[in-house]
């Protein structure tokens, strides 16, 4: 039988010791996150009240009015010309993505929840941003507990949920399930035609 | 010219200079991703709970009593981060090893190339329980003390030895059976996917 | 002249507010506006990983409805940022393992398997699988593969089961059939594991319709 050699423990901390690096993205991504957070101002906003002399001449006075004010509207130009973009794609502000489901066909989907109890449900899933308000995803009450809605769902993957009384989850019995645990209520998931067929 | 000490930094910081943040994020980066990646054993979940070290020291900077000494406050958030996100995707399979698929990925993040020996040394790690990888990387890969250790992690010192000796005791068994071609069972640690229950 | 001076520190001072407050908005990730219902360090992390899968080429619609999703169900902002997070490597790895060739709704549907537990390898293998029986897409298998998994059918015994009725050439209507019988099955009382593994010989055999 092979032994490892005893110094293999040195061995594998040397490996382990060896650097790791990362990329600028991560920078980046970090420091996009802090400049979004509130910003220790303890000392910076005292400062800022303390009334200050500052003194410029007329002339460097309008320069730098001038100045800052052609930099502003540069910048505000190129938002607007990014923001433009974006909308161009159908769903604003949000970059062009393949298979946006904004630009999907839609087919009527029957969704039903037998809920003998319930006084009101919704479906809400990826298809309606998870917004329950959408009159069309509310179910109506056929009897005997029996809760449908038919409605206009764009083809492909989907993952959707009931909800009860606006505040039970429940997934739909006779769909497949989401394994969805982030947020500890249960989902479904749905496939609508498109590509799917064969 | 001599660079700012993080103390320095941190002061700035605190007095409204955020952007002075990117200097402590570029110091300790690398360094401190090098145990969130062995911790976690995959990039995407080093990266996030790197990430999230960074931006949590951020929000509690003022509360940081030793700015002298940010690095090891930011490790010991560091510490705390990889075990929520450790804990939290325990059950999902691990992107690296022993997946032909993944290496190959590996392989176009990293020019270096990882030799073999590499390989059984991260697929060890990955089998030893989280609390005797983490205390064994943070004795003899961060080399801290035993009382270092026990601040960082809460444990007590005579639990913290026999976790580190635990884990050599299974390291050295893991690389021997490697290394005399048997497959290895797993016990401990990170679970086989086939064996992940679902309710 | 002394108002002129005056008039040139408040139009320096204003600018100076107009300029750093638009910086710090489009910062705050503000772009997609409905992401407006988290708050703005949320909605500034969310934003990041959005971007992130923009510059990678993957689906970025999943993520925003991920976080969409957590803030309907009330969940805590760090819980939301993780999902998103884990969302994004779920989303790298099944396209990894699916091929640049993948649609959309196949990276979000081998997302939603890799989350369940599914090994790369084994998504790969449904692919070629699929590919060599002549189907098109693998969004259904995948979806049957997680519900298989989430209605407690070990993840390779369902991974096993997938694969021979994708290799059997499967189509989506007998997918959808074997799904249905394993669920009645499982609800009656039986063994989940022994229901898809029984159900799926009938399916390969005979297109999903019950023996």
């Amino acid at each position: 039988m092979r032994s490892i050699p005893e110094n293999w423990i040195q061995r594998v901390v040397a490996e382990l010791r060896r650097p790791v690096r990362l990329d600028e993205e991560f920078d980046r991504n970090v420091m996009t996150v802090i400049r979004g957070m509130p910003r220790h101002r303890h000392r910076a906003w005292t400062r800022a009240l303390r009334p200050r002399t500052i003194t410029f001449s007329p002339l460097i006075s309008g320069i730098a009015a001038a100045a800052l004010l052609a930099v502003t509207l540069s910048v505000g130009h190129a938002i607007g010309t990014l923001r433009a973009a974006r909308a161009a794609s159908g769903r604003p502000d949000v970059a062009v993505d393949r298979g946006n489901p904004g630009t999907r066909a839609r087919r009527p989907v029957q969704f039903v929840l037998i809920a003998p109890t319930a006084r009101k449900v919704q479906v809400v899933g990826d298809f309606n941003d998870w917004d329950a308000s959408h009159a069309e995803f509310s179910a109506e009450h056929r009897g005997g507990g029996v809760w449908s809605v038919t409605a206009a769902v764009p083809e492909g993957h989907h993952r959707y949920s009931f909800v009860v009384d606006d505040s039970v989850w429940v997934a739909d019995p006779t769909a497949p399930r989401a394994l969805d645990d982030d947020f500890g209520m249960p989902n479904s998931a749905l496939v609508v035609g498109g590509d799917l067929t064969q | 010219m001599d660079r700012s000490s993080d103390a320095q930094i941190v002061a700035r910081v605190l007095r409204g200079d955020a952007e002075l943040y990117a200097e402590l994020v570029e110091r300790y980066r690398d360094r401190y991703a090098r145990y969130a990646l062995h911790m976690l054993g995959n990039r995407e979940d080093a990266e996030e709970a790197l990430q999230d070290a960074f931006t949590r020291a951020y929000r509690s900077l003022a509360r940081c009593e030793d700015p002298e000494r940010f690095g090891a406050w930011l490790f010991r958030i560091l510490v705390n981060r990889c075990r929520t996100v450790g804990a939290r995707r325990g059950r999902r399979s691990r992107t690296f090893v022993s997946d032909d698929l993944a290496l190959h990925e590996a392989a176009e993040e990293h020019p270096a190339e990882r030799n073999a020996w590499r390989e059984e040394i991260d697929r060890a790690l990955s089998q030893l329980r989280p609390e005797q990888r983490e205390a064994f990387l943070l004795k003899y890969v961060e080399e801290l003390g035993y009382d270092e250790m026990s601040r960082l992690t809460g444990a007590g010192v005579s639990a913290l030895k026999m976790r580190v000796m635990r884990a050599c005791d299974r390291l050295r068994e893991l690389l021997s059976d490697v290394r005399n071609g048997r497959e290895v069972s797993e016990e401990h640690g990170r679970p086989e996917v086939n064996d992940a229950k679902h309710s | 002249m002394m108002w002129l001076a005056r008039a040139g520190r408040m139009i320096v001072g204003a600018w100076c507010v107009v300029s750093v407050g638009s910086r710090i908005a489009t910062a705050q990730g503000g772009g997609d506006a409905r992401l407006a219902r988290l708050d703005s360090a949320t909605r500034v992390a969310v934003a990041v990983v959005v971007d992130s899968a923009r510059r990678s080429r993957l689906p970025m619609e999943p993520l925003v409805d991920k976080a969409l999703e957590g803030a309907k169900k009330g969940a805590e902002d760090d819980r939301i940022v993780a999902a998103v997070r884990g969302l994004f490597a779920e989303l790298r790895t099944a396209r990894s393992a699916l091929g640049p060739g993948a649609s959309t709704d196949e990276i979000n549907a081998g997302a939603s398997a890799i989350h369940a537990g599914l090994p790369m390898r084994n998504l790969a293998q449904l692919r070629a699988a699929s590919q060599h029986a002549g189907r098109s897409r693998v969004t259904l298998p995948l979806t049957v593969l997680t519900d298989l998994v989430a209605r407690g059918v070990p993840v390779g015994v369902a991974s096993d089961v997938i694969l021979s009725l994708a290799k059997a050439g499967l189509r989506d209507p007998d997918f959808t059939m074997f799904q249905r019988n394993v669920r009645l099955d499982i609800e009656h009382g039986a063994d989940a594991a022994t229901a898809a593994q029984t159900r799926a010989r009938g399916a390969a055999l005979h297109g999903g319709r019950a023996t």
